[in-house]
């Protein structure tokens, strides 16, 4: 049977189950057989099992609630903290002066009542000027007492016992009026803030960058360039399949390998960070929408990555090398756009722009995350480390600032988005096609 | 690349293979034959010397003229007992050992070593391709910044500048030990293109075999592979550092008091060089030896250096635990050598689980090296 | 640039035959590596037949070959296959077979996965290209091996699966680079029957080898190829006519050439004993094959110690040189 009665099948399917199923299948089947694919996809997923075991650790373990105001402290040794006198307008620091003596007595708190017991109040941020909630009431209290008329209305808005948030320089900055949202749970800012940081740092570093990046140098580099120097290519360019096409197949054949993986990595953490997060249901589902994003910029770059290794192989036999000068480069420029993202150089690098995307997503999912990080450090605390003691902002606050950010090229964040999966993809395309037509005018030897 | 210039004129090359005719008579070549092992053990006497003569089979493709010299066609044997000679008569080849007198085993390994060593200059030895050398070259010049700054400092008279880049104990750390850039992108990336096809260039083209058919054994070999390796990185690291220092001495008219002040700093930093220099050639050469290609070493060795920093760095900064550095072998030697050069500590364990973690580090690719040599086919894999 | 979609294999028009076009066609071409010359003003057209390409190792065969399955680009002048440039279009691909020199194969594949992936590439379906697979693998007698690792091949069945995955497309013209190359007497006969057998089936073989009596056993149409030109073409009974009349000579290494000289020279066959340095010895015949048969015997009985006999001649290299005139 000759080719040309060979009959035709039609469908879409069967056009495509020839040549390109043919590379495809063989791609994946060779990744199969190497040790070197399973080495790194394990490395991979042990990676993930470690920074995981420390995230259950930070999620499991208790902080230590603080009494910020200080106002579980009994000045006066007369059995009533000094929360609970001042709500009741008794002297703290007058032991024959308290709410027991009252008509009626009240009963003494116990002193765990006045810690942790003004938390934040902020659910979102909407246009109000107005936020905050004297929770435990020590402002109120003093609202049209006489000589405390500017001490409730500290900053100034009109409003009592409240909080003023405005915005400076991409910055939150908190007015509070004295006495609100001045106790909050350490242990639920911690973790939520930790949270978030993890989710942001872990997908950052972790998933698109070091799992974006080393995937590629392990497994893409080498798809052309390895059959050429062992001279297996000479099979597959003397069939009737232009090599343009082989070099398409063989990285869907990548495509094919490390885009479920990276599923199934992502996967894993989203559930293990949606059990274990904290919240008040059993699960933090909204997160799963950051996760989906960090699995975009992850896919994305990690592919824009396999094609630009994949090309250099093919231009020449020392392109390895360049690779691994632009893996370096990219790993300065990854770090430097994961705490700075403002830094101008980081625009030359594709990393960056996989940040880029997490940061928009996250700035979807929590648009709350900037003004968690300015509340935190509305809180002063102090520490006693060694004898001395130091002051410090909320414990979580510094970790969350160091992770999140806006993103810096429009600030919304959707367009932001959307700007740089294009510009990825773009970049994946247009090496693709300068590797096809490199690789169409390279003699094989 | 093929390392087939190897041991370029330190020894005589083996005798030329001899053919003599048996001297005996046609009946006694078929006892001959029907008996090889007598034949085998016997000692010839050729030119005054003698041999071990090898009887039985011959090759007789000199005399039937096939052209190919993989050809086994020529391989006649006589069947034993049988009349019927004519195919010719047996031949015994007598080996003429090699009577020269072998290099002391220094002057073999110095040759191994300076065959790789001398290819970083010259064409003729060991190719190293002109990216390698390129960037070699250019990680030097980057890595002695700091003295044409502290030069630019003392020209300029400039107080500020001279002290910002002066020897001081901070600046002998970094000059070592600083993570950004010399760890981050110089110090790991030349590691990686040095050791990259070390030894697993000598297993995918199997001039391994032109190693190990010459009077040396694996741990010359190992250790001439490990020596090329760390003198290159010393020189990249210690030599910078032994540059910047003298010229801080030397040029910029520092005192004896200085110097016995800054010495011991020196020593210091010198050592913790030196750890990272053989911590770096002991990992690299092993990932070098269970490969077959030179990228996946190199790959390797750079997401094993900057991959656990990343991390270890990640969780630090989450949770506050600073246990992970030890699986870095930057961030070992790091907290080891600000011990011993006396900076301040960035690390929250004990420096001893650093020593410790730097020594595991260094059996295990020792081990995995000298493993994975012994055990090392000497035909392309 | 654009995925081919129909997944056939080029454009439609190619799978026409074009019946006046010969099979190979190369009009003046060169190939030049850098300085080197790998391949100078080649001027031929084949068709049809088995052909023999003969040539010492560097004479540019691989080059010719390279050249015409599409690899290397011409540095100068045009290649035709079936009419159509195999450089700049791969549609002539799917009717030729290329058996390359190269030895690498994917050790992991078994035989008939090998040859089915690649028929797949011929834009078969997954079920016809087993099928094709499975036919051609009988076809070169490795059948019973076809679920076996190629890893596990000896060098001879290697060059046959090479033969196979060559031969699934049904070519019309098939390039064997060097088949014969390391392959035991038994390999070599049974390649040697399939290209015969390929042959007598009317494909257009070329064949390469550097051994003259390996050719002969295929075919007697030859190309001798040496410094990258073109040579000689014909049939090889009229190049070995040219050779029996070239004489043979056969160089002794001795302590004593003139007592082995006055014992040559009694030889029916030996026309000429020359003594080029007191240990050389070089005969002269027409017949080397009975020389070289009596040889042993004259030595014994002369009771010189010879230390090494060589066949200055018999090799391509003065074959070659004696065709080009130069000895």
């Amino acid at each position: 049977m000759s080719a040309k009665d060979r009959p035709l099948v039609d469908t879409v399917y069967s056009k495509l189950d020839r040549k390109a199923t043919a590379i495809f299948e063989f791609t994946m089947r060779q990744y199969r057989t190497r040790l070197s694919t399973w080495a790194t996809l394990g490395v991979g997923a042990l990676i993930l099992m470690i920074v995981m075991l420390f995230y259950i650790e930070g999620m499991t373990e208790t902080i230590e609630a603080v009494d910020n105001d200080g106002d579980s402290f009994d000045s006066d040794n007369d059995g009533y903290v000094d929360g609970q006198e001042l709500l009741l307008g008794t002297a703290i620091n007058n032991p024959d002066d308290h709410p027991g003596l009252l008509n009626p007595p009240v009963p003494p708190d116990p002193p765990e009542k006045w810690i942790n017991e003004d938390d934040f109040d902020v659910k979102s941020i909407g246009n109000s000027a107005s936020y905050g909630n004297d929770d435990d009431g020590d402002c109120q209290v003093r609202v049209g007492q006489v000589g405390f008329d500017d001490y409730t209305d500290d900053n100034n808005n009109g409003i009592d016992c409240d909080i003023k948030i405005r915005e400076s320089f991409n910055r939150y900055i908190i007015d509070k009026d004295p006495n609100v949202d001045e106790d909050p749970d350490e242990d639920a800012y911690y973790k939520e803030t930790v949270h978030r940081g993890f989710i942001l740092g872990f997908g950052k570093i972790g998933f698109v960058f070091v799992l974006g990046i080393f995937l590629p140098l392990f497994l893409a580099t080498g798809l052309i360039r390895d059959e050429m120097s062992g001279g297996t290519l000479h099979y597959i360019v003397a069939k009737p399949i232009s090599r343009a096409e082989v070099l398409t197949y063989r990285l869907l054949g990548y495509i094919g390998l490390t885009w479920p993986y990276f599923a199934v990595l992502t996967i894993i953490s989203a559930i293990i960070t949606g059990l274990m997060g904290p919240g008040e249901g059993f699960f933090r589902f909204a997160d799963l929408f950051l996760w989906f994003g960090i699995f975009i910029a992850t896919i994305l770059l990690s592919t824009a990555y396999a094609a630009i290794f994949m090309t250099m192989g093919v231009i020449h036999k020392y392109g390895m090398i360049g690779a691994i000068v632009f893996g370096v480069w990219e790993f300065s420029m990854a770090i430097t756009s994961v705490f700075s993202p403002e830094t101008t150089v980081t625009q030359l690098s594709l990393a960056r722009w996989g940040m880029i995307i997490v940061d928009g997503f996250a700035t979807i999912t929590w648009p709350d995350s900037q003004l968690l990080v300015a509340l935190g450090q509305s809180v002063t605390v102090t520490n006693w480390d060694f004898g001395f003691s130091y002051e410090s902002s909320l414990e979580g606050a510094d970790i969350l600032e160091g992770f999140a950010h806006k993103t810096p090229l429009t600030g919304d964040p959707i367009i932001d988005i959307l700007i740089s999966c294009t510009l990825l993809f773009t970049i994946t395309v247009l090496t693709i096609v300068i590797g096809q037509s490199i690789f169409k005018g390279k003699e094989i030897d | 690349m093929t390392d087939n210039n190897e041991l370029d004129g330190d020894e005589t090359p083996p005798a030329p293979q001899q053919i003599i005719p048996h001297s005996n008579g046609q009946s006694e070549n078929q006892d001959a034959h029907a008996q090889p092992s007598e034949t085998l053990g016997r000692d010839a006497e050729f030119m005054g010397e003698s041999g071990i003569g090898v009887g039985g089979q011959t090759r007789m493709e000199v005399a039937f003229g096939a052209a190919s010299d993989d050809e086994v066609i020529g391989t006649a044997s006589v069947a034993g007992g049988t009349k019927d000679a004519q195919m010719g008569a047996i031949f015994e080849q007598v080996y003429r050992p090699w009577r020269g007198t072998l290099n002391p085993r220094w002057a073999r390994n110095w040759a191994i070593f300076r065959h790789h060593i001398y290819g970083l200059f010259s064409k003729g030895h060991r190719p190293w391709g002109w990216p390698t050398r390129l960037l070699l070259f250019g990680a030097i010049l980057a890595a002695m910044s700091d003295v044409g700054l502290s030069f630019l400092g003392a020209m300029l008279g400039d107080e500020t500048l001279y002290r910002l880049f002066g020897v001081s104990r901070d600046n002998l750390y970094g000059h070592v030990l600083g993570f950004f850039p010399r760890n981050a992108i110089c110090f790991p990336l030349i590691a990686a293109l040095i050791i990259g096809g070390m030894i697993s260039d000598d297993r995918t083209n199997g001039t391994s075999a032109i190693y190990f058919s010459r009077p040396i054994n694996r741990i010359d070999y190992t250790a001439m592979k490990y020596a090329t390796v760390a003198t290159i990185l010393s020189i990249l690291i210690l030599g910078t550092l032994s540059i910047y220092y003298l010229a801080n001495i030397l040029f910029l008219g520092e005192g004896w008091a200085y110097l016995l002040d800054t010495l011991p700093l020196f020593l210091a930093a010198a050592f913790a060089g030196l750890l990272l220099v053989i911590t770096y050639s002991s990992i690299g050469l092993a990932l070098s030896s269970v490969s077959r290609g030179r990228f996946f070493p190199a790959i390797s060795l750079l997401g094993l250096f900057l991959g656990t920093k990343l991390l270890a760095f990640l969780i630090y900064q989450l949770f506050d635990q600073s246990i992970l550095y030890l699986l870095s072998p930057y961030d070992s030697i790091a907290h080891v050598g600000q011990v011993i050069i006396g900076t301040t500590s960035t690390y929250d364990h004990p420096w001893s689980w650093s020593l410790v973690s730097i020594i595991i580090m260094n059996v295990i690719s020792l081990y995995v090296l000298a493993n994975r040599v012994s055990t090392m086919e000497v035909t392309r894999e | 640039m654009m995925p081919d979609m129909n997944q056939v294999g080029g454009a439609p028009q190619a799978w026409q035959p074009q019946e006046k076009v010969p099979t190979v066609m190369l009009d003046h071409v060169s190939k030049w590596y850098g300085n080197i010359v790998g391949l100078n003003d080649v001027s031929i057209a084949i068709s049809g037949g088995v052909t023999g390409l003969l040539g010492a190792n560097g004479a540019g065969k691989s080059t010719f070959f390279k050249l015409l399955a599409g690899k290397l680009k011409p540095s100068q002048g045009t290649i035709r296959l079936f009419g159509t440039d195999p450089w700049k279009n791969s549609s002539p691909y799917s009717r030729i077979g290329y058996v390359s020199e190269n030895e690498e194969l994917y050790d992991w594949m078994t035989a008939i996965d090998f040859v089915a992936t690649l028929a797949r590439l011929h834009g078969y379906t997954r079920e016809e290209a087993l099928v094709k697979a499975k036919n051609v693998l009988e076809f070169v007698d490795l059948a019973d091996v076809a679920h076996k690792e190629l890893g596990k091949f000896s060098k001879g069945m290697r060059q046959r699966v090479k033969i196979a995955h060559a031969l699934v497309n049904d070519p019309e013209l098939i390039i064997l680079d060097e088949p014969l190359q390391g392959c035991d007497p038994l390999a070599r006969t049974t390649i040697m029957n399939v290209i015969r057998e390929l042959g007598a089936m009317g494909r257009t073989i070329i064949v390469s080898s550097h051994i003259l009596q390996e050719i002969e056993r295929i075919t007697e149409q030859i190309v001798i190829l040496n410094n990258g030109r073109l040579l000689a073409l014909g049939n090889v009974h009229a190049i070995r006519e040219m050779l029996d009349a070239h004489p043979h000579k056969i160089s002794l290494t001795t302590n004593q050439p003139r007592e082995l000289a006055k014992k040559f020279i009694e030889h029916d066959d030996v026309f000429g004993v020359t003594l080029p340095t007191d240990s050389n010895l070089i005969v002269q015949t027409h017949n080397l094959g009975a020389v070289h048969q009596d040889l042993p015997q004259i030595i014994l009985d002369s009771g010189c110690m010879v230390t090494a006999i060589d066949n200055p001649d018999d090799n391509l290299e003065s074959i070659l040189g004696y065709l080009t005139g130069g000895q």
